[in-house]
């Protein structure tokens, strides 16, 4: 026997494990090997200690105590493997995936219409009313580029179509005002007058400030209101 | 000389004959062609509804407790045609219409009496224009120029009140969710409204930024374009109140 093979056996012979032939060649190989026969009395010793009773003293204080924080910490570490544990996967139904995906469908097309009023629908009713400040951001970009028409472009423009519109109605009037009777035609030469100075008026001021979006909106009141009564007045 | 006279006086028995004759005829005429007044009854159920356009003349409107439609109109010379029409819960009356063509057409003056839960929409070219008693949907009045509007006891959830020269007041109730607008070029707008009523206002008067909230004036009105115009809300802020005056104030008095 090496001494491989006897420390391999140690154990089993302390425990009287092995049979009468074996334990008869152990012992012939520790009595004339030193280091197996240390090796055999260190664990003599252990097992001796381990027979003989503990003392109260060897204890902790507490050791239920101790016990606790200690199965505490370990279920602490544990848990949140039991919770997620690795490599889990999500089983859904055709029903339960079809709802998810249709719901995220309408989501997204709530979010994209939402965001496309706010960039491209005015705030205010008319555009022509509307200052710069009250550009959403999409026009501004469109404004700054030419293909859309700024605030003050496009209250020319409305502008132009409406005394397109006066000269139209004018004409029409200026065929039938010889047939009206006097009140009627004082009456109406009266209030275009009186509508022609509100006019002029909205005109100097815009021309002293473009930007007086105030003036913009009634000088298009104005004219629509001019506008009006000539179209009435057409009638008779 | 003494021939001269005889053929003189002999020319003046004729024209004298003929003048007469040519009076006989017309006076015989006349009642053909024009009126000197009109009335008329419609049985109404209570939300009927009134259209009416007027060329020149003083239009008055009044609600009652009836469920019938009384048009009384009184013409002057030269008289204009009036023909009432009365399609589905309408009553039509366009003067406009059936005059159209005619050079010279006196004014019309209507007086019509209509059940107060019914729709009012008068319209004249020229002339004043009155409504009282009215609580209906809807109260429409428009003077394509010159004329006063007065629109009294006025319970309609929408009410426009237009003019060219001329004041509108109105005294009548703002319906939560009611839409009132009121436009003037020129001329005094006096609205008398009750202190409970809720609105949100746009008031306008550039010319004379003379615009006089009265018992309406609260921390929610404020004042824009140095004095032109007044924005805010009284109140729940419910219906929505708009008043322009181009050359001209504009007065709130609480009722």
């Amino acid at each position: 026997m090496n001494c491989k093979e006897c420390q391999a056996t140690i154990s089993d012979f302390l425990d009287c494990g092995l049979d009468e032939a074996k334990s008869a060649v152990v012992r012939q190989h520790l009595a004339v090997c030193a280091g197996c026969a240390k090796v055999c009395e260190d664990f003599a010793a252990i097992v001796d200690s381990c027979r003989t009773d503990i003392p109260s003293d060897a204890l902790p204080p507490n050791s239920r105590a101790l016990w606790c924080r200690i199965n505490n910490i370990i279920e602490s570490e544990v848990k949140p493997a039991d919770a997620v544990p690795p490599g889990r996967r999500w089983n859904f139904s055709f029903s339960q995936t079809f709802a998810a995906l249709a719901c995220v469908a309408i989501l997204s097309s709530l979010l994209t219409i939402v965001g496309i009023r706010n960039y491209f629908e005015p705030s205010a009713d008319d555009f022509i009313t509307r200052s710069a400040a009250s550009q959403t951001t999409f026009e501004k970009i469109l404004s700054k580029v030419g293909l859309s028409d700024t605030p003050q472009q496009a209250r020319e423009r409305r502008l132009r179509e409406q005394s397109l519109a006066i000269e139209y109605w004018n004409r029409r009037v200026q065929l039938r005002k010889g047939q009206w009777e006097s009140k009627i035609r004082d009456a109406f030469d009266r209030n275009l007058h009186e509508i022609d100075q509100a006019v002029n008026e909205y005109q100097d001021i815009l021309q002293r400030d473009p930007q007086d979006d105030l003036s913009g909106e009634m000088l298009d009141s104005a004219l629509s209101d001019k506008m009006n009564l000539l179209r009435e007045f057409a009638d008779l | 000389m003494i021939f001269k006279l005889k053929l003189s006086s002999k020319f003046f028995y004729f024209g004298k004959a003929t003048f007469l004759l040519i009076l006989s005829v017309v006076f015989f005429f006349a009642p053909a062609n024009a009126q000197r007044s009109f009335s008329k009854n419609y049985p109404a159920a209570s939300d009927v509804r009134l259209q009416l356009l007027n060329r020149s003349g003083t239009v008055t409107v009044e609600g009652w407790n009836r469920p019938e439609v009384n048009v009384s109109a009184y013409l002057e010379a030269p008289a204009a045609i009036i023909s009432p029409q009365t399609i589905g819960g309408t009553i039509n009356i366009n003067l406009v219409k059936d005059n159209h063509g005619r050079g010279e057409v006196g004014n019309v003056n209507f007086r019509i009496r209509i059940p107060y839960t019914s729709s009012v929409d008068i319209e004249t070219r020229m002339g004043n224009l009155i409504v009282t008693n009215i609580r209906g949907g809807l109260v429409r009045a428009h003077i394509s120029s010159e004329g006063d509007i007065t629109l009294t006891n006025i319970g309609a959830a929408a009410v426009s009140a237009q003019n060219g020269i001329g004041d509108i007041f109105y005294d009548g109730e703002i319906q939560p969710d009611g839409n009132y607008r009121f436009a003037s070029v020129r001329g005094n707008i006096n609205l008398r409204i009750p202190f409970s009523s809720s609105f949100r206002l746009v008031a306008t008067a550039p010319s004379t930024r003379n615009i006089s909230l009265g018992s309406f004036a609260n921390t929610n009105m404020s004042f824009l374009g140095d004095g032109r115009r007044v924005v805010g809300r009284f109140g729940s802020g419910g219906a929505t109140l708009s008043v322009t005056n181009q050359r001209g104030g504009i007065s709130f008095i609480s009722r």
